[in-house]
């Protein structure tokens, strides 16, 4: 009944996108300034390789694939959710402005909080975080009329809004600033995976052990979301309510990601539509597998753009913006006809 | 059996009202058809018969209860509404698109259960679009597309469905095969059906009741012989109507029709 045909296509490409991560992931990790073979790797990775290796695997290399991974999948759910709750193919968190909020508060936080070196590096994605919080509940405030429905266009709209006078405020807090810290705020927008420690996958882990599933627990009602208001609300829906729940947690694993990762816009775009392509708009089906292809389009664009320019690197963000613009301009076109 | 009735409803949008005053019964088992000029406020009153939108005052009340009063989930399970022009995203196939028709019996995740499977398969059979299961929605015609849209309604399970204009965008045929798709449906399931129809004869010809509405009140309501008179016709749309009688049916026709002198039908 359920299009079963479709469920065993899911299953397979959810198998081969598990296999093409522990590639890419196996690669991430014997590949850099100290270039380890496959077998090398293994060897460390269970606990029989030497020491120098190990340290390269444990210490530096793994953290950061996992957090590229992890912030990809959020980003890749959190996109997922906005594109379902605003029926629009070309919704992002990147571009409805939660980025620019915690950008901004990054910006104000590392400008003018004291800095002290230990516990720098813990605050930031606290900032970010609460920046891009503040930013969702103002567009949220924003886009609220009384008596009226919350329109997720309305709401995509203030979003778009809040992110290009966001990014204005930056260049205002920037320009004020001395060049130093200037520099780590522009790497940071740029999408430079700065934190790439232990401590930051701990940071993260909990909102996707906790909103992933979530979303897949809500697939019914992201399904009902993506038909006509009267549809859903003729099924059984409460579409205020649910509308508001699922807003917090795109918001929440846009966030989380943001914080760590730094600002990084078409992955969230991206991600599920390429899942929609391939297995059609049926949430229990396609978000899975955005997940997956999210998380590992940053892994791999962070591993390009980490080991292309040695030694520093191109920001990963940038690498993804490299194939999402124009992916973005293709899907605008396909979108008017 | 669901008892269906407005009382003193009032809707309208901040200071213009759009129905006044209107206490209607819509009787069980029957297939009513709401009819009247554009504005009159016929697709209003369908929408806030099913929480659509809310009323500023009066009630709908199904079962003896307010509307309001029932947790939206709990009326999906009594009625099923159908839209003008509904939409699903692309690529959704039709046996998906029907299987969401469930959601009032499903708690998260959107498991179906063997029950489900059956009822979205009786769904799907009953409307004559099982062949058409896996195809997507948005490759069908607009007459299968309807069929589709009819099916998710009946995979609610409901006594009752609302239906806005379900054959608007359907070629005469089509027209045809949607209404005795319903007539079907009324008349082996005993399904109470209320629509909001813009042609009279098609109202009555399928429809056991007729509300005429003009300017948020009714004009006449009760059968389609007390309704589809001349003087009704008059008062609602404005014509001067020659009314005959249906050579297959049996039922009223308005067979052709002049617009009152010095009038338009805008006033």
């Amino acid at each position: 009944m359920m299009a079963t045909s479709l469920l065993k296509k899911q299953r397979r490409i959810i198998l081969l996108l598990v296999l093409l991560i522990l590639l890419t992931g196996l690669t991430g990790l014997s590949i850099g300034s100290a270039s380890l073979s496959y077998a090398q790797t293994l060897l460390a990775l269970i606990g029989h390789g030497n020491p120098m290796d190990e340290f390269v695997i444990f210490d530096i290399r793994l953290p950061r694939l996992l957090i590229t991974l992890l912030s990809g999948m959020a980003l890749a759910a959190s996109g997922a959710i906005l594109q379902n709750l605003s029926r629009n193919d070309l919704a992002d968190p990147g571009v409805i402005g939660i980025n620019s909020g915690a950008g901004v508060a990054v910006a104000v936080y590392f400008l003018f909080a004291p800095v002290n070196h230990d516990s720098f590096t813990y605050i930031l994605p606290i900032a970010a975080f609460i920046g891009a919080f503040i930013t969702a509940c103002l567009i949220y405030g924003f886009s609220y009329t009384k008596n009226a429905a919350l329109e997720p266009v309305r709401f995509i709209l203030v979003g778009v809004g809040f992110s290009l006078a966001l990014s204005g405020l930056m260049i205002v807090i920037i320009s004020s600033s001395d060049k130093q810290k200037v520099n780590f705020i522009a790497s940071w927008l740029a999408g430079s995976i700065w934190g790439d420690g232990w401590p930051f996958i701990l940071a993260v882990l909990p909102w996707l052990v906790v909103l992933i599933p979530f979303t897949l627990y809500k697939a019914q009602s992201l399904n009902l979301l993506s038909l006509h208001d009267t549809t859903s609300i003729g099924l059984g829906l409460p579409i205020q309510k649910e509308r508001l729940i699922l807003l917090a947690a795109a918001v929440g694993l846009a966030a989380s990601s943001v914080s760590v990762t730094g600002s990084i816009s078409f992955i969230g775009l991206m991600a599920p539509h390429l899942a929609k392509a391939l297995v059609g708009p049926r949430s229990q089906l396609y978000i899975p597998i955005a997940v997956l292809i999210g998380g590992w389009l940053l892994m791999t664009a962070d591993l390009i753009g980490h080991n292309i320019v040695p030694p520093d690197g191109i920001p990963a963000g940038i690498i993804v913006s490299l194939i999402g613009a124009p992916y973005f301009i293709y899907l605008f076109f396909r979108q008017k006809t | 059996m669901v008892q269906i009735y407005t009382e003193n409803l009032h809707i309208g949008y901040g200071e213009r009202t759009i129905v006044e005053d209107l206490t209607v019964q819509i009787p069980e088992n029957r297939i009513t058809a709401i009819i009247g000029a554009n504005g009159c406020g016929k697709s209003t009153l369908l929408k806030a018969m099913t929480r659509i939108i809310a009323a500023q005052s009066g009630s709908v009340i199904i079962d003896g209860k307010r509307i309001t009063e029932i947790k939206t989930k709990e009326l999906a399970k009594k009625m099923a509404i159908l839209p003008q022009s509904p939409e699903c995203p692309a690529g959704l196939t039709v046996g998906e698109l029907v299987s969401y028709g469930r959601y009032p019996y499903q708690k998260g995740f959107g498991h179906l259960t063997q029950k489900d499977r059956d009822v979205i398969h009786w769904a799907l059979e009953v409307t004559g679009v099982s062949a058409f299961k896996n195809h997507p929605v948005d490759a069908l015609s607009g007459g299968q597309r309807q069929r589709v849209w009819i099916a998710l309604a009946l995979a609610q399970e409901t006594d009752v469905i609302f239906l806005d204009e379900p054959t608007t965008y359907l070629d005469i045929a089509h027209q045809l095969e949607v209404l005795e798709l319903l007539k079907r449906l009324n008349d082996e399931q005993q399904r109470t059906i209320v629509m909001v129809l813009h042609d009279i004869n098609q109202a009555a010809r399928f429809c056991d009741y007729i509300i005429a509405l003009k300017n948020g009140r009714i004009v006449k309501a009760g059968t389609c012989e007390d309704v589809i008179q001349a003087d009704v016709l008059r008062e609602v749309f404005h014509i001067e109507a020659v009314i005959g009688t249906d050579p297959l049916t049996g039922k009223p026709l308005c067979t052709t029709y002049n617009l009152i002198k010095g009038e338009t039908a805008y006033v």
